[in-house]
């Protein structure tokens, strides 16, 4: 069972392409094994896996790139977190893993394009949402909103019924969780390109378009949980599932953490239209895969990743994970549940996509709106202070 | 009369309620280590426990790799210990027995590399691994784990040694003893207790440390058990039940030496107190 990865210290170009993977948990651990089994059963080259905890992966990736050694293969994020290592000259242009490809948009071809050349291979995707409970929402008989008016006012019902209508669950473990407030309120108000423009360092956070993000967000923030800044994510779902919150904007993955009998009555609404003159983007953070610039495996890890491209690994991944994500090739089957084909339709619909936070802008930005919105729940009276701090943290990241 | 039952009474009162805060996240941990994934997501980690399973404990050591870690942590901390012990007890006998030119700097650069926060050595360290080749491998770890414990040991082994009266070495040399037969018939014996009990201390942080595992180890076959703990925490989801039940096994070999040296630990814990 932990055989799985002697990999790295040999420098030689014949050995199997090894994969170094964050996907930690049980599940993802044995799907990605699930993938590589299939890869070499085909017999033409072979892959190793070597997973690490998420967190360790998280800080020890720029080491592994910049390895005069390096693994072959690194699961990462695409967009421009991806592009921000691959201006360093640090990932393998794959554009000939790309050559012949089926079953993927265009759009997911140029998410994966960094000056002309593909640098990433993405393979699955997942939606965020307002997730809630189909039997509470019935018993408390409130109807998912559609617009930041009815929003509030589900809220207020839910209120008045002595639940805390919105669950957060942004403690110093899972802080981004805040970072989704933040960029669905800012692609509803100032638009999907404006946030992108925002995140790369064209516009400033203390604009009065991201002030006005904070005012809209500020009518929300007392149905929020007063605790929310203390409990991880996985505890806020628990609160959610006990009904002691209304709902949460989380994305998939907390099914991955509700109880199987629980599954069937989760179900999710849009973030509300707040503007109905700005189209209607949807986060969609796509997962996937990148190599190495130093790979001494070249040709051996093009056909791993062209391989990764397949309805056969995709479904074959799928297949042994927990199905809270969509496969990146359309012409491979989801798990197929109502929640997860109505969050499909959802991003099928949408004019335009954004990744999230960290993955539209860099691992190294994503800290700063974590400083930002955690200071802001808890201290909204001194929002201009905090995005004047936010502004001068993000500046020396851009600059630098 | 009165008053000595109420201060014995408010004195267990304080001290049972100190323990019991003591204990409680250990307690938690236990409780947590034997209850189901969906009892865990249901109710939440601090709630009461609805289920009863030992399957986590078998979820760890197996599918978490546990049993593996458990070796390679074992690998490396039992050379560690004993080399860094060892050279520490040798460098600590010269400094503190010889009247060494500049032995008070030598000791105070030894310590000062203490002082510095290994943070910001972690990118050196992984380079300089690289560079030697060793990156990836437990002989690295066993390698920064001797340099990084070296100086304390030999400071604390330096006072010590030097509380030792001089009278006895004298004798010896009257005898005609080699300073290599003083330091292995006269010195190291009467350090003994000094030795025991840096070598539990010396267990348990090398067993437990988990920073400079992650700098200078890559593959999942060959992580100690405190990073394969941290491998059961997912990128979203954390099984908190089989994390609980993994740690429970983790502190297994730590409990046992402190156990087994628990005597020579207490009398160590006054070492530097008395001179």
């Amino acid at each position: 069972m932990t055989s799985t990865g002697s990999s790295v210290s040999s420098g030689s170009a014949t050995g199997p392409v090894t994969v170094q993977s964050n996907l930690s948990a049980p599940s993802a651990k044995a799907a990605m094994q699930a993938l590589i089994d299939g890869f070499n059963k085909k017999g033409a080259s072979q892959s190793t896996l070597n997973t690490v905890a998420s967190e360790t992966f998280r800080t020890q990736l720029p080491t592994y790139l910049t390895s005069s050694n390096p693994p072959d293969v690194m699961t990462w994020y695409a967009g421009s977190v991806a592009r921000s290592y691959a201006d360093k000259g640090l990932l393998l242009d794959v554009s000939d893993a790309w050559n012949g490809v089926s079953g993927y948009s265009d759009a997911l071809k140029q998410l994966s394009t960094d000056n002309g050349k593909q640098i990433f291979i993405p393979t699955s995707y997942y939606f965020w949402g307002l997730f809630y409970r189909k039997s509470n929402f019935a018993k408390w008989g409130v109807q998912a909103p559609t617009t930041w008016a009815e929003f509030l006012q589900v809220c207020e019902t839910i209120k008045s019924k002595g639940v805390t209508p919105i669950g957060l669950g942004a403690d110093n473990s899972t802080p981004w969780v805040a970072s989704g407030w933040f960029d669905y309120l800012n692609i509803r108000i100032n638009g999907a390109n404006y946030h992108r423009e925002l995140l790369a360092g064209k516009h400033s956070f203390a604009d009065p378009q991201v002030h006005k993000v904070f005012d809209q967000w500020k009518t929300a923030l007392p149905h929020f949980d007063p605790k929310g800044t203390a409990l991880s994510f996985q505890d806020a779902t628990t609160n959610l599932l006990q009904g002691r919150t209304g709902m949460m904007l989380i994305g998939t993955f907390l099914l991955d953490t509700t109880p199987k009998e629980d599954v069937d009555d989760i179900d999710f609404f849009r973030f509300p239209v707040i503007d109905p003159a700005v189209p209607l983007a949807e986060e969609a953070p796509t997962d996937g895969f990148f190599a190495s610039a130093h790979t001494a495996r070249k040709p051996q890890t093009l056909e791993f990743l062209k391989y990764l491209t397949t309805v056969e690994a995709q479904e074959a991944y799928l297949k042994s994970s927990s199905g809270s994500s969509l496969p990146a090739n359309s012409a491979a089957k989801d798990a197929g549940t109502a929640l997860i084909t109505k969050g499909k339709q959802m991003l099928q619909k949408a004019p335009d996509l954004t990744q999230f936070f960290n993955r539209d802008s860099s691992d190294a930005l994503q800290p700063t709106a974590d400083n930002a919105l955690i200071k802001f729940i808890q201290h909204p009276e001194q929002i201009d202070s905090i995005l004047t701090d936010w502004q001068t943290a993000a500046k020396k990241i851009w600059t630098s | 009369m009165s008053r000595r039952p109420l201060r014995t009474g408010g004195y267990h009162l304080v001290a049972g309620g100190i323990s019991v805060l003591w204990l409680l996240p250990i307690a938690l941990v236990l409780v947590t280590s034997v209850r189901s994934f969906d009892d865990v997501a249901a109710n939440g980690v601090g709630s009461l426990p609805h289920s009863f399973t030992l399957g986590n404990f078998g979820q760890a050591w197996v599918d978490g790799g546990e049993f593996q870690a458990m070796v390679n942590s074992l690998i490396v901390t039992i050379p560690a210990v004993i080399i860094t012990l060892a050279l520490g007890a040798i460098s600590a006998f010269a400094l503190s027995r010889y009247d060494l030119p500049f032995r008070r700097t030598v000791l105070l650069v030894m310590l000062a590399g203490n002082l510095l926060p290994p943070q910001i050595l972690l990118v050196p360290v992984s380079k300089m691994a690289e560079m030697l080749g060793i990156y990836d491998s437990l002989t690295a770890l066993i390698g920064v784990q001797i340099g990084f414990g070296l100086g304390f040991y030999t400071f604390v082994l330096y006072g010590f040694m030097r509380a030792i009266p001089n009278e006895i070495q004298q004798a010896a040399v009257i005898d005609g003893a080699s300073p290599m037969q003083i330091f292995w018939r006269i010195i190291l014996p009467l350090t003994r207790p000094a030795l025991a009990s840096l070598s539990a201390l010396a267990f348990t942080w090398v067993f437990n440390d988990l920073l400079w595992s992650i700098t200078v180890i890559r593959s999942d076959t060959k992580m100690p058990i405190t990073s394969a703990l941290l491998g059961l925490q997912g990128q979203y989801v954390s099984q908190w039940n089989v994390i609980a039940a993994g740690s429970v096994i983790a502190a297994i070999p730590t409990v046992t030496v402190f156990l087994r040296f628990q005597r020579h630990f207490v009398a160590g814990l006054a070492l530097g107190a008395v001179k």
